[in-house]
């Protein structure tokens, strides 16, 4: 039994992790309707500023700053929210694919400058030995107390993004999302809000990245590979994209669907064809979002249509399709 | 309909878990040994012939009697070639599945994220077939894995060393290297430097390039201006005839010492034979003797083809040593299994070689208390305090057009440079 629970809090703590940038995700996408495929670029740039913070000195590249684990995770969110805003205002006129794109490809110039720029990242043999916090508890209260930390900066950013999105600003960037023009009309600047909008959902992209690099204690580039953006993607629009709780249960949901189905596979697949299992464990993933879209298309949980908790669903209030 | 998505998702976990539990508790038999290799993924065609290796070498130790009695099952997951689930198979693996060792696992990011954050701490061993990383090496110099790290592959110091000699032996006091701008090209330049200097050469400078380029002019040029009295070329196929071409066509010395990617034929034709005298290479020497040979039948009964391709050797070591080491334990638990891993290789015990025969033997010798030495499908290999092994290597010459052997550096010869170097 100690055994399945420490798993579970394994799997708890990676879920969450994830659920963390799928929040962030939401935030752009869901409440503003920005389109960005760089997901794991951000989660990137926060593991490696919190490994080259906090790492030991190393002949290969810079370390041994022994920046406390909470200021290095600050600071994993600031640098991630500065190179978003450098970004963001590169890409502020592109819309949908064509920010997509944009982001896309600058996610992939990340990946290989964590390759190339060897004085910072490592190169290719990444960044070992990075601080992890609670190290010298043993293996299962080390999990444990993690995980702990992972559900507290979880819930603290999902209350921060509930209240933001709930705010004035937060209905007048659905103003935006769903017409521009009208919203410039009304006087709002879409830009400007737009470019916030960027940069706030970034920044949990780099703490979620930060936060991962913490938990394992060991970087390289191969760990953000566009794959990683996919999944991020998949927990939004699953969970719910435009509802912040959607998107936490979409993060858990999807990653047990990546995790789990390798379980199943090797339980249902004889030993001997167990080589094929790889291949079966892609198509029940497949198979499962497919149908997850297709019974429930605006997610597990859709966006709620009204802005304040005390008024009620209505359908006159106009819906984004 | 919530509630009822929930509901079953709930009851899959719950299904997936308590199978893993209830096989778990069946503790001795068959006994598992737990494998992590890329089966999908961009690493997927490289891994299905290595998994199905894995799965030929288990089916080995069980016709041969099995570990403890029992048979062996090899519990297979898949990374997709991504570490964040390469971590998370391992620790179903260790947690749930209750393995008390992980062979196999192919990419070195992944490799190093389990060390990290799985096997150390659960004090499994991992035996890589495949990682050549050389922060896995360091790691274990500084405590980092407890010594629960082991490989069978060589790292690449192997090469580093094999270039040293093969420049030295040649006089070549200052080479000028170019370099693929990798992880793989960076590595083995600094072990080419620290094998030179302990030779007695220093290296004039080092220039990397980056792949799939149309032209390496700049580059060069800019190894040229450092004035080596030789040119070590680490580049693969293409890009080095490139490199190679422009360098000898702008006044370059002929003096080339080139990487084992340019052992081919390709490579002298579109360089020409006539410029390729005086250059010489290195490669991995292809061991031979009973125990590759023994592998080779083994493999070839089961596939019917030849074992020709990255990986099949040496996780078919990987498995077979771990599958003794555990027979070799007084229990099979983490901590003695990777103790018995260096008892199962001793030089004065019953030499134990790959197939069910060669195997049975080991496994009937360990449990009547003999020592055995294994010598796998890789041939005779050791341990060293990293956990990593080292193997022979050959220095070649191109003669009318032909690529052949000049000299081959045995096991004994390159134990013996490594602790000269201080490998």
């Amino acid at each position: 039994m100690m055994g399945i629970l420490s798993y579970l809090v394994f799997f708890a703590t990676v879920a969450s992790i994830f659920a963390i940038a799928t929040l962030g995700l939401n935030l752009q996408w869901g409440f503003s309707g920005q389109f960005n495929a760089g997901v794991v670029g951000f989660m990137a740039i926060g593991a490696y500023t919190y490994a080259a913070l906090t790492a030991p000195a190393q002949h290969e590249h810079v370390g041994g700053l022994g920046w406390p684990v909470i200021a290095a995770l600050v600071a994993a969110m600031v640098v991630t929210a500065l190179v978003a805003l450098a970004i963001g205002r590169i890409t502020i006129r592109l819309r949908t694919d064509y920010l997509a794109l944009a982001t896309f490809g600058i996610a992939a110039a990340i990946n290989h400058l964590a390759l190339n720029l060897e004085g910072i990242t490592g190169g290719g043999r990444g960044i070992a030995g990075i601080a992890k916090p609670f190290a010298d508890l043993p293996p299962f209260w080390f999990g444990l107390a993690f995980l702990a930390l992972a559900a507290f900066v979880l819930a603290l950013i999902y209350l921060m993004l509930e209240r933001l999105v709930r705010s004035p600003w937060g209905r007048a960037l659905r103003a935006v999302r769903e017409d521009e023009v009208a919203a410039a009309a009304l006087g709002k600047d879409v830009d400007r809000m737009r470019l916030t909008a960027f940069v706030l959902g970034a920044a949990p992209m780099g703490l979620a990245g930060a936060l991962y690099a913490a938990f394992i204690g060991y970087v390289s580039p191969y760990d953000f590979l566009a794959i990683m953006t996919f999944q991020v993607w998949a927990m939004l629009i699953v969970g719910g994209s435009g509802n912040n709780a959607g998107a936490v249960l979409g993060a858990f949901v999807v990653w047990a669907l990546w995790s789990m189905s390798g379980i199943i596979v090797v339980q249902i697949v004889p030993t001997q064809l167990q080589v094929q299992g790889g291949a079966i464990q892609a198509i029940l993933i497949g198979v499962l979002l497919i149908a997850m879209l297709v019974f429930r298309p605006r997610g597990l949980m859709g966006e709620r249509l009204h802005s304040s908790p005390l008024l009620r669903d209505d359908a006159s209030v106009g819906r984004r399709q | 309909m919530k509630t009822r998505i929930l509901l079953a998702l709930a009851s899959t976990m719950t299904v997936a878990l308590s199978g893993g539990a209830a096989l778990a508790q069946g503790a001795q038999c068959p006994v598992r040994i737990g494998a992590v290799i890329s089966l999908t993924g961009p690493q997927g065609p490289i891994g299905k012939p290595i998994a199905d290796t894995a799965q030929l070498a288990v089916e080995h130790v069980s016709a041969a009697g099995g570990v403890k009695g029992c048979p062996v099952e090899l519990a297979l997951r898949d990374d997709t070639g991504q570490p964040t689930l390469g971590v998370d198979a391992a620790r179903y693996l260790v947690d749930v599945q209750k393995v008390p060792a992980i062979v196999g696992v192919v990419g070195s990011g992944i490799a190093t994220a389990i060390v990290s954050a799985v096997t150390t701490a659960a004090k499994v061993p991992m035996v890589s077939c495949c990682a050549v990383t050389p922060t896995l090496t360091r790691l274990s110099e500084e405590g980092k894995t407890g010594g629960y790290f082991f490989r069978t592959i060589p790292t690449s110091r192997v090469f580093g060393v094999a270039h040293a000699v093969a420049a030295t032996d040649r006089g070549y006091k200052n080479p000028v290297v170019i370099y693929v701008n990798n992880d793989f090209g960076s590595s083995l330049l600094r072990d080419i430097e620290k094998a030179l200097g302990t030779l007695g050469g220093k290296i004039a400078g080092a220039i990397p390039y980056n792949e799939n380029q149309p032209s390496y002019r700049t580059e060069v040029n800019q190894a040229l201006a450092l004035k080596g009295d030789a040119l070590i070329l680490l580049a693969f196929s293409q890009d080095g005839a490139t490199i190679a071409r422009e360098w000898i066509s702008l006044g370059g010395t002929q003096n080339l010492v080139l990487h084992n990617t340019l052992r081919s034929t390709d490579f002298i034709n579109a360089v020409g034979a006539r410029f390729l005298t005086k250059a010489v290479g290195i490669d991995n020497a292809q061991v031979a003797g009973p125990s590759v040979d023994a592998f080779n039948a083994g493999f070839k009964a089961k596939f019917n083809r030849d074992p020709v391709g990255p990986g099949l050797h040496t996780v078919y070591d990987s498995a077979v040593v771990t599958a003794l080491a555990m027979q070799q334990a007084a229990t099979l638990d983490g901590t003695a299994i990777r103790d018995a891993l260096r008892q199962v290789q001793d030089p004065t015990g019953e030499t134990v070689v790959p197939g069910v025969e060669g195997i049975k033997k080991g496994l009937d010798a360990i449990k009547a208390g003999r020592k055995v030495r294994y010598v796998g499908a890789t041939g005779p290999f050791t341990f060293d305090k990293n956990g990593d092994v080292t193997g022979p290597a050959l220095v070649w010459k191109v003669e009318d057009g032909k690529l052949v052997t000049d000299k081959v550096i045995n096991l004994e010869q390159m134990t013996a440079l490594f602790r000269r170097i201080g490998f």
